[in-house]
This record gives C-alpha cells, structure tokens and sequence, in this order.
C-alpha cells in the first residue's frame, strides 16, 4: 500500500463571515484508491469540494498537490490543468439531448469544421463499449433511467481517458439513484479504479462505502476526524465517527399498533399501477417499495390525488370521512391526508420562501372579517412547529433553500403536523438526508404514529424500511406482490422479494436483467 | 432572491461560534431592518429618488420645485398605478396579462362612446365599462386556466382583438366631449391632492390588503413561486390563476373608466402606450421593499420614481417626447440588470 500520492491537499482552511467552517484539514489520496470523504451536513465537506473544484478560494497556507505536482487550490483553471474532475449530484446533462450529443458537450467534436453525426455516434458508441456501458447512443438523456444518466455523466467526464494520472470527484451521484441502481455505477468505479484511476467518493449512503470504497476520511464540525481503511471499521463505527456519539437507538422503536382503520384505498390504478389495494391502521408504519416501474414510485400520488398521473380508479377512505374519488390535493387535505414528496426542490416545498410561509400555506390562519394575516402570529405559529420539530436552524424566517436536506425534510413534516394529518404518505424520506438527521426524522414518524397517524413511507433503502416500518408491501408489474412482516421482514428477504420476478413493463431490460445477475 | 441567505454560509458548523439563542433573535428582524450600506437593497429606490431630486432641484429649480410638478406628477401616473397594481396578483400568480393596456383603451373608450353617442346616464355606461373589462379578465382565464393557453400567447392575441374591437366602435375619430357630470368625477382636489391620485391609492391599499395580508393573496404567491408545490399543499392553482385574470381585467375596466373620465376627449389609439410603464413599474418594483417578489409599494416607489424622472427631463428638455420612451426602457433595464446581479452576486457569496 505505498502507491504514491494522487492527491494531497494540507492545511485547508475557510471562513465564511468569521464563522470557521474548515480547520486545517488534511487529505491525502492514494494513487488507485478509491476514497469516501464522510460527514454530515455541515461538517465541511461541501465546502472542501468547491474549494478543490475551485469555487471557492482556502485561507492562506493551503497547498494542493496532484502527483507530486502543485496546483493552485481555489482556482478552477488549475484544479482542471491538474487533471481534477468532477460530477457534481446534478449531472449536468441535457435532458433533450440525445447521449451522443451530451458526451460531445463540453468537449472536442471529432472534428472541427464539419460535424459529422454518424462519425460522432461511432466515436461515442465506441467509448460506451470501452467502458462496459449497455446504453443506446441516440437514446433522449431524460428518458434514460436516473442511474444511466449517472454513467452517462461519468462516461464524459473520463471521455479523455482515464490514466494513472486521472482523478475522478464524485459528489453524491447516488443521491436520487434507487439502491439497486447503484451497482451499474459501483461496476463502473471499479473499472476506472483497475485503470489505475483514483477517486474521491462523497456520499450520505454507508453501505455503499463499504461497498466500494478502500479508505475513508471523515470531517465533523469542519475538522478531520480520522482517515482509515474500510477494513477497520464496521457500519456502527462509522456512524459514531461521523455523528460524534454512540448511536443507542439509531431507529426509534416503532409504535404499537391500534385497531382502528385510519387509511383505506382499494383497487387503486394509474399511472404503472394497474391495481393496489390497502388498509393502514391507526399508529402502524407500513413500507412500500420494490423496482422502478413496479408502482411503488407512483402509488402514494395516486392516493393523494396528484403528481404525473392521474387516477384512473380506486377509491380512499380516510378514518371517518367518506370516500374520496377523483379528488385532488385540496380535498386530501381537508380529509386529514398529507404528502411529502421525494423532490423536495419542486414539489415538498417552495424553494425561496421563507420556512414560516412553507409550514403555513397548507393552513392559513386569518382573523376577522377581513381575513387579516400578520406576520408576527404567523412567525409564532410556525416557530413552535420548527422547535417541535428540532429544525436547525428552527428560525421562520430563513429561505428554505439555505437548509440542509434533512432540515428541510423536517420542515415539511412539521408542516403536516401542523395540519393535523391523520394519514403520511412520505415518498424516500430520507433522501439526501445525512446520517444524524435521519435519525431525527424517524423519530419525528414514530412520534406521529404514536400520536394515531397512519403512515405509509415509500422507499428504495431496506435497511430502513426493515428498521422503521412495521409491515412492508413488496410491488410488482403495478400490483402488490408480498407483504413482509415480523421476523420475515429482513433486508434480505426485502432486497429478495423486489428483484423475484421481471416485470415485462420495465423501461429498461437490461437494468432488470443486471439487477438480476446483482442480487441472487 | 431574499437577502436572509445573505451573509451565511450554506456549510454551518453546528456549534459555531454564534449561540443559536443569539441567531433566533438577531435573525428575524435583519428582514425588517433599515437599509445598511453593502447589507439590504430594499429600499435603493428611496435613495435613488433623493438623488433624482437633488439633481433637478439645482438643474432647474424654477420649473421642477414647484407643488404643480407634484401634483402633474400625481394626476398623470394615477391611471398607469391602478392598471399597474391590478396586474400584480396575475404577475405574482406567475402569468402574464399583457392585455390590460387594451383593456384600459377599449373600456375607456366604450363608456365615452355610450355617453356621447347613446346618450346614456354616466351610471349606467360606468357600470357596462366595468362589466366589459371583467368580461375580457373571464375570457383570459378562461383561455389560459381551463384552455391551457400560454398566457403571453393568450393576452397578446385579446390585445389585438381589443384594438381591433377599439377601433371599429371609434371609427379612428376622437370621442367627446364627455358630460361635465361625468368629467368632475376626477376634477377636483383634497387638499392639493387630485382627487384620481387618491382613487388610485385607495386601489393599491385594497391590493396590497388582498395581496400581502390575506390567505387568498398567499395562495397566489404560492401559484406564482412554485405552481407545484402550491398544488400538492392544497393550493387549487387553476382558481387562482383565473381569479387574478379576472382581477386584473375588472382593475384595467375601471382604470379606463377614471382615464375617460380624466381626459373627457378620448384617442382611439389611447391603450397600448401604458402598456411598457405598467410592466415597467411592476417589474422595477419587485427589485423595491420586498424585493424577489411582486408587490404594491414597490410598484408604488417604482412608478414616483419612474415619473420623477421623466417630468424632470421633460421640463429640462422643453417636453420632447421621445425622452419619456428613452427614459423608462433605459430604468427597467438597468434597474432589473442590478437586481438580477446583486442576487447573483449574494448568491456566490454563501
């Protein structure tokens, strides 16, 4: 293990405002190694990657050295020079592009004067072989599956070859990425790492550190903590390096479950679901999950009655108030229903206002026949809400946009709280979200079954869906397939269940048949 | 766009120096703060007409610090205000209702015609001129709400058939003159203040009540800041969207009924020309008082401010006109370009 160093950053410092966020750092990457840079929101490590990618300048007395070589940190020319590059969690593709074309952006055409479109095609196809990469060149990019994209994005971005010399930094790409996606994009780490590539992997997501990193660094509160190879650490560990402390009860135990029926739909269909029926009771926490395509995606759209598609039948029944068919989002609520989407940016939220008008709009208070509103009764209003909630910053006026996922996660549940949901439908509400804030918004769902709420959470994660949930569905081909509970619930049977059989109506074949060959 | 975000870093270390004790209280109030010199841009436009004033007042003080220009200055901006604050709500909705100017020349020009040709009682024809107005508002939202028409596509096709319908029911001839009765709607004076100046006012304060105090004027917000969002918290977006359509054509009907009533000689051709002031003032607006957003002090400030310095170029200039033109591009251009770069440029510094 005395390969040399690829990458060695010392003395990283910033400050923004007088308030330090980076002490000191040191990083140091080997040559070959793939590296997992670990912490939770605001431990720093955003900020050490712009200041690598060159977005922001370090404090005086840093120094970055690619190969023995120095490069001037804080600026993007340099970093790029020095043979840096980087995949930020938006990939920055076309969406109305083709494959091609995107892996011709930002680059050198295969000539210059006149572009030739079956050359280029060839070109690019070729490149997708090199790299092991089963994906249509003149496919539409927004039309790929989310995980495609991501190879796609790392194809260009090693497009010129990826030597000992090249570094590769990964900033969350497995984000919005489903779990067993991810193993397309692992096959492809793996392969740049034979090359003799070196890469720098940032994520939220431990199993996949251990997956597919070597050595891992960990930064808390803007300092380094340990850099250590992933053999001497187990998930455990790892947490508590990250979190600062012993994780007692990571998952909070869920509530016990109550006779009466709080939510019911049945024989829902739309969109890929062709049929799905279920009862939720009142204080039960109940998971849905399987691949993308089965409906696991679109099903608790359907019961709110809104998103990309519209019911087509079924009808939900919400404890004691009638049944709601047809209706939208505005009937929902008022029948004591809430939904927390997965794309917080667009649809959980509104991105610039304040935390204070995101908690209200659902709920508007006014008083007097002049239906008047006053800030300060609204700011009261909402800050008791964040507070409940352990919302950091728990400030009503803040922008939405400034908080960390799991913040902003929590703000959206306090905002059905506040409303006095009856029934949850969270799709992945952990997306994004770091370690410590998980553990802070499982609380938050155990509290509000314990409260009589019926919660129904979609998610790709197994690990959480067996920890927090007290039944899990399994779908397949837009129908619920298996129900696992007790001692038959594990991550395993979970992860077995959702790949068992191949639904004919996947976009993609070949993802379902790797899935496939992944999993048994 | 809000300047909260301003001076923090987006990777916060939990335990910074700061307490969160000291943030809860400091926090808040930066929002309603006086501007700081570097910190808040919200009110650059107070300054900016200190300073327009200051220039005119030594450039030519006889002509420009005189209460006529101040009263000039009201009774000439009071109908571009109305029509400017009526189109809020449609803008803050996220839509664009481009037909208010032909709205404003065909109302004004209906009830001129009703009094002049068919002899009709000043009530009556004030009322059909309302009713007009809110009908073309229902036709727009219609075609935008229900249809799913673009509505810059939607309101640029009603501008044309207003002119359209505008000119066939002058016959290109000037209307007039209006009955006295009529005409002394908005002839007088409150203590130096034209009597249209407080009409106008009057609307912008049910605006801004309607607008920033109300759930309803929320709920637009939210249709106009994230249409999906605001749709899946219970937001019934479409209602909103037509609602503000019919708001802005009933406001531009009885912009046109206080403009007949103000000139009492009415020009076929007298719409389309609000039509750059009014956008200008409330686009100029979201840049003032809340800034990000559509909002009625801001179009207040933006439209004194516009005019001040148009009426001081004008007595500068002996009243060319091509300078009232020159003037109001070159502001919303600039002052929308400032805007965009010092969001940009708070934006990179967090």
């Amino acid at each position: 293990m005395n390969n040399p160093m690829a990458l060695e950053l010392r003395g990283v410092s910033k400050a923004f405002d007088g308030r330090r966020v980076l002490h000191d750092i040191d990083l140091q990457l080997r040559a070959g190694e793939v590296h997992a840079l670990l912490g939770q929101n605001g431990s720093g490590k955003s900020t050490l990657i712009k200041i690598l990618a060159g977005y922001h300048p370090p404090e005086r007395g840093a120094g970055g050295v690619v190969h023995g070589e120095p490069f001037e940190l804080g600026d993007a020319a340099s970093a790029r020079e020095a043979g840096i590059r980087f995949i930020h969690q938006d990939l920055g593709l076309v969406g109305d592009l083709d494959v091609v074309d995107n892996l011709a952006l930002g680059d050198r055409y295969t000539r210059r004067w006149w572009l030739s479109d079956r050359q280029e095609r060839r070109a690019a196809q070729a490149l997708l072989m090199e790299f092991d990469v089963d994906i249509d060149g003149a496919t539409l990019v927004r039309s790929l599956a989310p995980a495609q994209q991501t190879l796609v994005a790392l194809v260009r971005a090693i497009r010129r070859g990826i030597d000992a010399r090249g570094l590769l930094v990964l900033d969350e790409p497995t984000a919005s990425l489903p779990s067993h996606e991810v193993k397309h994009l692992f096959a492809l780490i793996r392969q740049i790492r034979e090359r003799g590539g070196t890469v720098l992997y940032v994520t939220h997501r431990l199993p996949e550190v251990f997956e597919v990193a070597d050595r891992v660094t960990v930064l808390r509160d803007g300092r380094h903590v340990c850099t250590e190879p992933i053999e001497a650490l187990d998930h455990d560990s790892l947490v508590e390096r990250i979190v600062g402390r012993p994780l007692s009860a990571f998952y909070a135990t869920p509530p016990p479950v109550r006779e009466d029926v709080v939510l019911e739909a049945s024989e829902m269909s739309g969109g890929s679901v062709t049929s799905a029926s279920l009862t939720i009771h009142s204080g039960e926490i109940v998971g849905v999950t399987g691949l993308v395509g089965s409906g696991y995606e679109d099903l608790l759209y359907l019961i709110f009655g809104g998103g990309r598609h519209s019911r087509t039948g079924g009808t939900v029944t919400v404890a004691g108030v009638g049944t709601l068919s047809g209706a939208g989002p505005h009937e929902s609520i008022l029948a004591g229903l809430a939904l927390a989407p997965a794309d917080r940016k667009r649809l959980s939220a509104i991105p610039e206002w304040t935390l204070r008008e995101n908690v209200t709009l659902p709920l508007l208070h006014a008083r007097g026949p002049l239906r008047w509103m006053t800030t300060r009764r609204e700011r009261a209003d909402a800050q008791v809400w964040l507070d409940r909630l352990q919302v950091t910053p728990a400030e009503p006026e803040r922008m939405f946009s400034s908080l960390s996922g799991g913040n902003q996660q929590k703000v959206v549940l306090s905002r059905w709280l506040r409303c006095g949901a009856e029934a949850f439908l969270l799709d992945e509400p952990t997306a994004g979200v770091d370690v410590g804030s998980k553990q802070a918004i499982y609380a938050a769902i155990a509290d509000a079954a314990r409260e009589g709420a019926a919660i129904l959470m979609a998610s790709s994660d197994p690990e959480e869906l067996c920890a927090v949930c007290d039944r899990v569905l399994v779908m397949r081909n837009g129908a619920l397939a298996v129900t696992l509970a007790g001692d038959g619930l594990t991550p395993d049977s979970l992860a077995h269940e959702v790949i068992r059989e191949t639904p004919p109506s996947l976009p993609s074949p070949a993802i379902d048949e790797r899935n496939r060959a992944l999993h048994v | 766009m809000s300047e909260e975000t301003s001076t923090l870093p987006e990777a916060r270390p939990r335990d910074a120096v700061l307490g969160p004790q000291e943030e809860t209280i400091e926090e808040p109030r930066r929002g309603r703060s006086l501007p700081s010199l570097g910190g808040s841009s919200r009110f650059t436009g107070l300054l900016l007409l200190a300073v327009i004033i200051s220039v005119f007042a030594v450039w030519i003080p006889d002509t420009f610090l005189r209460s006529a220009t101040a009263q000039g200055i009201a009774s000439e901006q009071a109908v571009t205000l109305v029509v400017a604050v009526g189109l809020l709500a449609n803008l803050a909705a996220g839509q664009f209702d481009l037909s208010v100017a032909g709205n404003l020349g065909l109302t004004s020009l209906l009830v001129a015609t009703l009094m002049v040709y068919d002899h009709m009682a000043p009530g009556l024809a004030v009322a059909i001129g309302l009713a007009a107005g809110t009908a073309i508002g229902v036709v727009n939202g219609v075609l935008v709400a229900v249809i799913g028409v673009n509505s810059f596509i939607a309101t640029l096709g009603m501008s044309s058939v207003l002119l359209a319908i505008t000119e066939q029911i002058s016959g290109d001839q000037f209307v007039g003159p209006l009955p006295s009765s009529f005409v002394s709607l908005t002839g007088h004076s409150l203590a130096g203040v034209p009597e249209i100046a407080i009409y106008a006012l009057i609307v912008a304060v049910v605006v801004w009540w309607a607008l920033e105090h109300t759930p309803w004027g929320r709920r637009v917000y939210g249709t106009g800041a994230g249409p999906d969002a605001a749709k899946l918290a219970g937001v019934r977006t479409g209602r909103y969207v037509f609602g503000t359509f019919v708001i802005s054509g009933f406001v531009a009907g009885l912009a046109g009924v206080l403009l007949a009533s103000q000139l009492g000689d009415l020009s076929p051709t007298l719409g389309p020309p609000y039509l750059l002031p009014v956008f200008a003032a409330c686009f100029l607006g979201t840049t003032q008082v809340k800034p990000g957003r559509f909002n009625v002090w801001g179009t207040v400030l933006a439209i004194i401010l516009l005019a001040v310095g148009e009426k001081g170029l004008q007595l500068a200039d002996g009243g060319a006109l091509w300078v009232t033109d020159l003037f109001n591009g070159v502001a919303l251009i600039g002052a929308v370009s400032v805007a965009v770069l010092s969001a940009r440029w708070r934006r990179s510094n967090t």
